[in-house]
């Protein structure tokens, strides 16, 4: 059972044997060993360091064994820190010590590691809220060293909120909290058939839903974990899971989670919902240190309780969804948002687009049934008709309804009108809009009126009108700047070309297409972008379809650069130009008598 | 009253979504919605994606979209990444361009509340009208201006593209050489002969 040595000055003491293995059944598997004065167990967390870094790496022991030639070795299940996956964390907070666990299939999950490596034992606890993890207690979770409940998956290099069920042939109990080496601190086992919402899943949907600025769409993430919650509200063992996730997602400080355990736990102490929904509003009153975010939780959480009460408690921050009148719904093809604004009661065409009514025009045939169609279309019949007309010289931030208005004004005519959107190229001194008339000979007649004599707009704008020749975006097939080498399109930088060469023989002829895709950093690697390389007939749209940021050592950020610096000097071209008009254009408008 | 107070809540929301919302630039017209998509997902959530059509322009201008993320903070982060780092998209080596949207750029734009417009007829008796014509023809001149420089930063482009693709092809050309001779045994084979290693992975 003992194997006593003296590796250096290092004491080492195997311990516990687990079985033997390998091909000539001389590799001897351990459960436990001793270790420069600390013991190690199977499936605990270590620190390991890599000479030259700063921080050391995590990592999960889970298999420890010594080899024919008495080497030791262990095999590490990584976790990473958040620094780590920041690319794919986008925007998501983190704790200060939350790690997350490598899962999936691919490099950078675990590593073999001479057992020399390891550089001390850690402390990671999982707070993770599966039914299968036992609940740290309030004082493990601080005197944890890391916490972790999320897991990133290497083969796709994304967060997942959920443990797999086996994750490097190791199975989840093993990843998640040891049982018996922790006191259960009371809470009560999860049920396993009840559906798994982890706690996380709550945290992150509850940041999320403090982000957002907009009552209205606080609404929708409101009802997305509404739905998650619907059940939850179901019964009083629910609620306890919902105490308990809450409880656990507390440690992490975040002011969110904060807010929302004391809505709950407020309701839990209370017993009808009525009375929640009470305690609810009072939370309103009291801000936790910030008010938008309990203002947005309660209405969230007020649908998480309540899913189907009347809309009364959201009367406040949902005033804006109840209004659209009926006929809102006629919203399409180009329009789709959620537009609040009242019909219009002007033109028959305009039914599709909702605006304002603060100006008097006269209600012609408003046919309320007349679906309008998509902007695009009826341009283009406008413009086989005679009827479009460019107008410019607008002021920029004229809306579509203000130009119509301004028809109105200026010639008594019903018409309809669309900005055309601002881009970055677009002239800031002026914008631009199509209107279509209702017969060719009024737009005419317009643009001749435009002409002979000045129309002025408020600001000492004259309206420039023509008929307009209007180009309609067709299927572009000219872009310039997207390179493809015909035959094969790899990306040359020294690693890459290892590879490549390594795997030359695999690759038959050079008919065949390769093509790669970015995948994470692993901790230990040593190339600092490993290219996994698939060989597939279609997937070179695959890759191409990949968008994704240039590295600074391959070559196409070489060519990027050059990109950059093109757009650089349009810019800059661009930019002069913008200023010199700008001035003509002021010096003439000064000379204007009027204003 | 019960209009101005929605036209400004509309306003108010209206501008939130623009603060929340990213402009594109330099895409190719290949490029869909589910790409943008996609490749912004990596970001944060998109909630919407919307392309500016081309009405006006020369028919071969990138294209460019309004991409509507969950909250400023992503849409901040989406501006950062791409302006530090070339961002490709649905083909290299491009990189696309992105700003932060603004109000002109939205094709709903409500009405900003509590604006009046007024419009009087200038006609040749009014002392104004000369001055008026003048700025008339002025923005004319200035849109053929316009359309000039485009055309002009549209040949630049192409020119670049052209160079470029003649470099790699070159780039190209030469570590095909270097591959063939490699894996055919020719480059170990002299290796051995003159006693040097071979550069191996």
């Amino acid at each position: 059972m003992v194997e006593a040595e003296k590796v250096d000055s290092i004491e080492f003491k195997w311990g516990k044997k687990r079985g033997v293995g390998g091909k000539k059944k001389d590799i001897q598997f351990y459960e436990s060993f001793f270790y420069d004065g600390v013991d190690y167990t199977l499936y605990d967390s270590v620190y390991m360091y890599k000479e030259g870094e700063t921080e050391p790496y995590i990592g999960k022991l889970i298999k420890i064994w010594e080899n024919a030639d008495k080497t030791k070795k262990v095999k590490v299940l990584w976790f990473f820190r958040p620094r780590e996956i920041s690319n794919y964390l986008g925007d998501e907070k983190t704790h200060r010590n939350e790690l997350f666990l490598a899962s999936g299939e691919g490099v950078g999950n675990a590593n073999v590691n001479p057992l020399e490596a390891i550089a001390g034992k850690c402390n990671v606890v999982c707070s993770s809220k599966d039914s299968r993890n036992p609940q740290p207690s309030d004082e493990e979770l601080q005197e944890a060293d890391f916490v972790f409940y999320r897991a990133f998956d290497v083969g796709n290099c994304r967060i997942l909120d959920k443990i797999d069920e086996k994750i490097a042939g190791i199975e989840a109990k093993f990843l998640l909290n040891r049982v018996g080496n922790q006191n259960s601190s009371g809470a009560p086992k999860l049920d396993s058939n009840k559906k798994e919402v982890s706690g996380n899943a709550v945290a992150t949907d509850d940041t999320r839903i403090l982000a957002k600025k907009e009552s209205y769409l606080g609404d929708k993430a409101a009802s997305s974990s509404g739905v998650q919650f619907d059940e939850v509200a179901k019964t009083n063992e629910r609620q306890v899971l919902v105490e308990e996730k809450l409880k656990a997602a507390k440690a992490y400080g975040d002011l969110d989670d904060r807010s929302c355990k004391k809505a709950k736990l407020d309701n839990l102490t209370k017993a009808s919902y009525d009375n929640k929904v009470k305690s609810m509003q009072k939370l309103r009153h009291d801000s936790l240190g910030n008010s938008k975010a309990v203002a947005q939780i309660t209405p969230a959480s007020e649908d998480k309780l309540r899913p189907d009460l009347t809309k009364d408690p959201h009367e406040t921050n949902n005033a804006l969804s109840e209004k659209p009148k009926p006929d809102e719904k006629l919203a399409n093809g180009k329009f789709p948002e959620a537009s609040l604004r009242q019909p219009s009661e002007e033109g028959s065409e305009t039914n599709y687009y909702k605006i304002q009514e603060p100006i008097q025009r006269p209600e012609t045939d408003r046919s309320k049934w007349f679906r309008g169609l998509p902007w695009e279309e009826r341009m283009q019949t406008a413009h086989e008709q005679g009827t479009l007309v460019l107008l410019e010289n607008l002021d920029p931030s004229y809306t579509s309804a203000e130009v119509e208005d301004i028809i109105w004004q200026a010639f008594k005519k019903s018409c309809t009108a669309k900005m055309i959107q601002r881009t970055a190229r677009s002239s800031p001194h002026y914008g631009q809009a199509f209107v279509i008339f209702q017969k060719r000979e009024v737009a005419e007649m317009a643009v001749a009126k435009l002409d002979e004599v000045c129309l002025m707009l408020s600001n000492g704008r004259p309206l420039v009108g023509s008929i307009a020749s209007a180009c309609f975006p067709g299927k572009q097939s000219t872009f310039f700047g997207h390179l493809t080498i015909n035959k094969l399109r790899i990306h040359m930088q020294r690693e890459m070309v290892k590879i490549i060469l390594a795997l030359t023989t695999l690759a038959h002829t050079t008919g065949n297409v390769l093509v790669y895709k970015l995948c994470c950093v692993p901790p230990p690697s040593f190339f600092p972008l490993i290219a996994v390389i698939e060989r597939c007939s279609y997937a070179q749209r695959e890759a191409v379809s990949t968008s994704h940021c240039s590295q600074p050592n391959t070559l196409e950020y070489d060519m990027a650069m050059e990109w950059c610096l093109l757009q650089e000097r349009s810019d800059l071209a661009l930019r002069k130009l913008r200023q010199q008009q700008g001035q003509e254009l002021r010096k003439l408008r000064v000379t204007l008598k009027s204003k | 009253m019960d209009s101005t107070s929605t036209a400004e809540t509309d306003y108010a929301v209206f501008l939130e979504k623009v603060k929340r919302t990213v402009y594109i630039d330099n895409l190719s017209p290949q490029v869909t919605e589910s790409v943008v998509r996609t490749a912004l997902g990596q970001f944060g959530t998109v909630k919407n994606v919307q392309f500016i059509p081309n009405y006006t322009g020369p028919k071969n201008i990138p294209c460019c979209a309004l991409v509507e993320m969950e909250c400023p903070r992503q849409a901040k982060a989406v501006v950062l990444e791409i302006t530090q780092f070339p961002f490709m998209m649905s083909g290299m080596p491009r990189p696309v361009r992105a700003f932060r949207a603004e109000e002109e750029m939205f094709d709903d734009c409500p009405i900003k509340p509590g604006r009046r417009i007024q419009c009087r007829w200038v006609d040749r008796k009014d002392p104004d009208f000369e001055v008026a014509s003048k700025i008339k023809r002025l923005v004319r001149k200035h849109a053929a201006e316009d359309l000039f420089l485009l055309q002009q930063q549209l040949a630049q482009e192409e020119k670049l593209a052209k160079q470029q693709d003649e470099t790699l092809k070159a780039n190209y050309k030469k570590f095909s050489i270097i591959d063939n001779v490699v894996s055919d045994g020719t480059a170990p084979g002299l290796a051995k002969l003159y006693n040097m290693k071979v550069f191996d992975a």
